[in-house]
Formats: C-alpha cells, sequence, structure tokens
C-alpha cells in the first residue's frame, strides 16, 4: 500500500472531550478506475460527524472524484469503477443493493457551477423533496421555507418565489442549490469548489452558511482556496496523484505540515 | 526549501532575512562597543553607540513594515508564516538589544570622571563578553534555522544569570565599604543589569529559532541563576 497510514486515533486525542467527533463517513481501502487510469489509489479516510473536512491538493489529484464516489454519480458511466468500502454509518455505499436515491438524498452535493433548475424558486427547493416524499401543501411549504432561510436566502427570495432560479445572482443560485440540498435532510453534504465562480461577498456568505451548516450536518469540501480551506474547516487532507498525501486537523496541517509535499504545496511551492 | 511559483514571494522573504541579518550586525557591534567604552570610560565611543541606535529602531520599524505588508498581499502559510511571524519577533528583540546597549552607552558617559573601581568594571565587562559570544551564536543559528545551536545558547544564559548575581553581590559590598563609591556602582549595577537582559533576549530569539524550525514553542522553563532579586548583603554591625 503506497498511501500515507493515516493517525486517526492521534487526530481524535487533539479534540476536546465533548467534542470528540463519531466517524460518520469512513473510506477503506478505496481505489477508482477511469476505465484503465487509477485515479484513487488505496485512499483510507474518515468524515466526522458534524466538522467541516476540506479536501485540497493539485487539480487531478483526486479530490472530486473521492466526492463523486460518495453519492455514486460515477455509476452514470459504466467505464468508471469504484473498489473497497465506503461505510456511511457502517453500511457500505458501494453496495450494489443500496437504493441510489435514498443515497443521493442523504449525502448532498454542490457543485461548482450553480444548478438552478429552469423552473421557480419554489419547485427548485421542492423538486428534490417530491422525489422521496408525498408532503401536504401546508408542510411543503414550511419545508421550502426553513431550507431557504437556512439557506441564507429567504429574505432575498420570500417575494418572487414565483420567479425564476434562473434569474437570481451567481451567489443567491449556489444558496439555492444549497437549500435544495438540505431540504432533503442529508447526512452529509459535499461541497465541490462551491465559491471558486463566486464574488467575495456571495463566497463570504456561503462561508458562513456552511459554518452554520456544521451544527448539523457532516460536510467535506474540495477548494482550490488555501485560505477558505484554513478558515472553514476543522480537518484538512491533502491529496496528490490519487493519494491521501496527509490527514489532520486543519490548523496543524496549515502551520506544521508533517509532509514535505504538503508543505509545498501550501506554501505555494510546488515545481 | 525550494522556491516559490512566484518569485517575488522569495525576494519579499529574502528582504526580510537580509534586514534580520543587517539588525543583528549593528546590536552585535553595539553591545561589543558599549562594553568597550565601559572598560576604557571612552565617552566618545559611547556618544558613538547612542547615535547608532536610530538607525536599528527605523531597520525595526522597516521590517515590521514588510511582514505586515507580505501578510496582508501573501497570506504565508506554515513554514513561510513562521517566518514572517519570527521577522517580527526577532527584530523587536534587537530593537531592544540596541536600547539596553545605548542604556549602557549613556552611563559610561555618565560615570567617566568618577570613582574608578577596575576590577568590578572588568566583572562587567566579562560578562559582556560572554553575551556577545550568546548574540552571535544565536543570530548564526538564526540564519541557517539551527535549531540545536539554538538550545544550546538557551541553556547557556544561566551561566550569565549566576555571574550577575555575584556581581550584584560584590556591588552591593563595595558600596557599603565606602559611600562614595554608591554613585559609581549603582551606575555599574544598571549596566549588568543591562547586559543581563541582553542575554535574556537572546534566549528569547533562541526561543524564536526553535519555533521557526519546529512550529512548537520551546515548552519547558528556562533554567534561571539569576539569584538578585532574593540578595540581601548585611552591613558589618556598627
Amino acid at each position: 500500500m503506497s498511501a500515507s497510514p493515516i493517525r486517526t486515533q492521534s487526530i481524535i486525542g487533539h479534540m476536546d472531550a465533548d467534542d470528540r467527533a463519531r466517524v460518520r463517513l469512513a473510506v477503506k481501502d478505496l481505489n477508482f478506475y477511469y476505465n484503465t487510469f487509477h485515479g484513487l489509489k488505496n485512499v483510507n479516510l474518515n468524515f466526522y460527524d458534524r466538522q467541516v473536512t476540506a479536501l485540497i491538493g493539485p487539480s487531478g489529484c483526486g479530490k472530486s472524484t473521492l466526492l463523486r464516489t460518495f453519492n455514486r454519480i460515477y455509476s452514470l458511466y459504466p467505464e468508471q469503477r469504484a473498489e473497497g468500502q465506503i461505510l456511511l454509518d457502517g453500511r457500505n455505499i458501494l453496495d450494489p443493493s443500496i437504493d441510489l436515491n435514498e443515497l443521493r438524498s442523504r449525502i448532498g452535493m454542490v457543485f461548482q457551477k450553480p444548478t438552478p433548475f429552469p423552473m421557480s424558486i419554489y419547485d427548485n427547493v421542492a423538486f428534490g423533496l417530491r422525489l422521496i416524499e408525498r408532503l401536504p401543501k401546508a408542510d411543503m411549504d414550511e419545508r421550502v421555507e426553513s431550507a431557504l432561510r437556512r439557506s441564507a436566502l429567504w429574505d432575498e427570495v420570500k417575494d418572487k418565489l414565483k420567479q425564476s432560479g434562473m434569474g437570481l445572482s451567481g451567489g443567491q443560485q449556489q444558496r439555492l442549490c444549497i437549500a435544495r440540498t438540505i431540504a432533503q435532510k442529508p447526512e452529509v453534504i459535499l461541497f465541490d469548489e462551491p465559491t471558486s465562480a463566486l464574488d467575495p461577498i456571495s463566497t463570504g456568505k456561503i462561508e458562513e452558511l456552511i459554518e452554520q451548516l456544521r451544527g448539523e450536518f457532516t460536510i467535506a469540501i474540495v477548494t482550490h482556496n488555501m485560505q477558505q480551506a484554513a478558515r472553514i474547516s476543522q480537518f484538512t487532507t491533502f491529496m496528490y496523484l490519487g493519494e491521501v498525501v496527509e490527514f489532520g486537523p486543519t490548523e496543524r496541517i496549515f502551520m506544521t505540515p508533517e509532509k514535505k509535499r504538503t508543505q509545498d504545496y501550501i506554501t505555494g511551492r510546488f515545481g | 526549501m525550494s522556491e516559490h511559483i512566484v518569485s517575488s514571494y522569495d525576494k519579499d522573504l529574502q528582504n526580510l532575512r537580509r534586514s534580520i541579518a543587517e539588525m543583528g550586525g549593528i546590536a552585535e557591534k553595539m553591545v561589543a562597543d558599549s562594553g568597550q567604552a565601559l572598560l576604557r570610560r571612552d565617552a566618545a565611543l559611547a556618544q558613538a553607540v547612542i547615535a547608532v541606535d536610530s538607525r536599528l529602531d527605523g531597520l525595526q520599524r522597516e521590517i515590521e513594515e514588510k511582514a505586515i505588508l507580505l501578510i496582508a498581499r501573501r497570506q504565508p502559510l506554515a513554514v513561510d508564516l513562521r517566518e514572517t511571524i519570527s521577522a517580527i519577533r526577532v527584530s523587536g528583540d534587537l530593537e531592544r538589544i540596541g536600547d539596553l546597549a545605548k542604556n549602557v552607552a549613556k552611563r559610561v558617559v555618565a560615570i567617566s570622571d568618577q570613582v574608578q573601581l577596575q576590577k568590578i568594571v572588568v566583572g562587567v565587562e566579562h560578562m559582556n563578553e560572554l553575551v556577545q559570544a550568546q548574540l552571535k551564536d544565536v543570530l548564526d543559528a538564526y540564519a541557517t534555522q539551527d535549531t540545536v545551536a539554538a538550545l544550546d545558547v538557551w541553556a547557556r544564559d544561566g551561566g550569565i544569570d549566576a555571574l550577575y548575581t555575584s556581581l550584584f553581590r560584590e556591588l552591593l559590598t563595595y558600596m557599603m565599604e565606602d559611600p562614595r563609591n554608591i554613585t559609581f556602582c549603582t551606575h555599574l549595577l544598571f549596566c549588568a543589569k543591562n547586559v543581563e537582559r541582553i542575554g535574556d533576549h537572546t534566549t528569547n530569539i533562541a526561543e524564536t529559532i526553535h519555533y521557526l524550525a519546529t512550529g512548537e514553542p520551546l515548552g519547558s522553563e528556562r533554567p534561571k541563576n539569576d539569584a538578585s532579586n532574593y540578595t540581601v548583603v548585611n552591613p558589618p554591625s556598627a
């Protein structure tokens, strides 16, 4: 096994006793292939309950591939396959018997480019819910409002819920996508560079939102912005060429990384 | 350490290093010259020490500004952040070292026409030489990020503290022997105290080097042998 060992034990030791997080999502010996290309190599990694874990690394290192395995988006493409285990509360989500609709409501994803559906703001949020639940109108209204409130979008859209989601600004569209995701009450939310297409103000709002959502969800975020990873995550994973190079509490990764490769990357010395 | 992708980042850090080296050179010379001025009661040399201190102050402000600008511009992380913060800390210590050497020089001017007690002046100068060696070693250790050498400086400061305590006793004794010694001895006592404080700042720099190289603060208490706080010399019974 070429991946460096992950010392989960010592990392948990860093946390306060009452803050001691349990593992929500455990990746064990995960390998991923695009045809013959070996995209992820023996990845072992834990994601902790109500903690934000940042995935950093140069383009093509496997960060997004890893996120894509968590809700099995890759299974849309026959030439892509994953081997190993990803345990969500102890159950292997790579198991073929897993109901993908249920899985995707438990593990939500927000992408780099906002992806509102060409429908009203209200329906954008209600759409996912209708797939998994039959709710009376009043309940649906309440769920939509709650999701929009928790996405810090309600005040901006409450008077125009029937207007198209496509008419919102980029930052608002991204928050709408977050509302759509959290309306389904997922356990894990995956963010794939959620702010790379946004201006600093919208970025700040999304970061503030992620900080709030941390109280309820397990969050994984892929970001190319090192300061963003340092600001919003509790744990950071540095990946390179499909391997996990280093994993640890964020402040340690950014102040005293153990691996030279990690240090070179975060300090901008990557040759 | 390999180079940054952005080469001007390397230049910024090199600039900080160069300014620290320049400050170190000036501070070393100030400490050495203040010791010589004291030994020879050379008021002219003492005046030169006093005059050069403003250059040190200016450099410290410059380093601080450069470091703050570097943080704002580049958001340094890991070793780069530690180096930037260390530059701020070390320049602060060197600026204080300059102030203390300047204070010794001022006292040399004040006591140049006082009673001479060369034996004890030699004692203070000896302490000064030990501190100079410490300062030189710690500046070399900073330039090479040599933690072992830095820890060595850190541990050796106890010897300077012990010497200070014995000088303190000796000076009290001289003052009790003859009240005409009091002015001279008091100034000399402050000189010795200043030199001892310079030693403390060199250990601060040693601690910063350890942080710079490892990211960890030096945990345990430094061995201290300055017992002058508790030292009493009773006058001979009348």
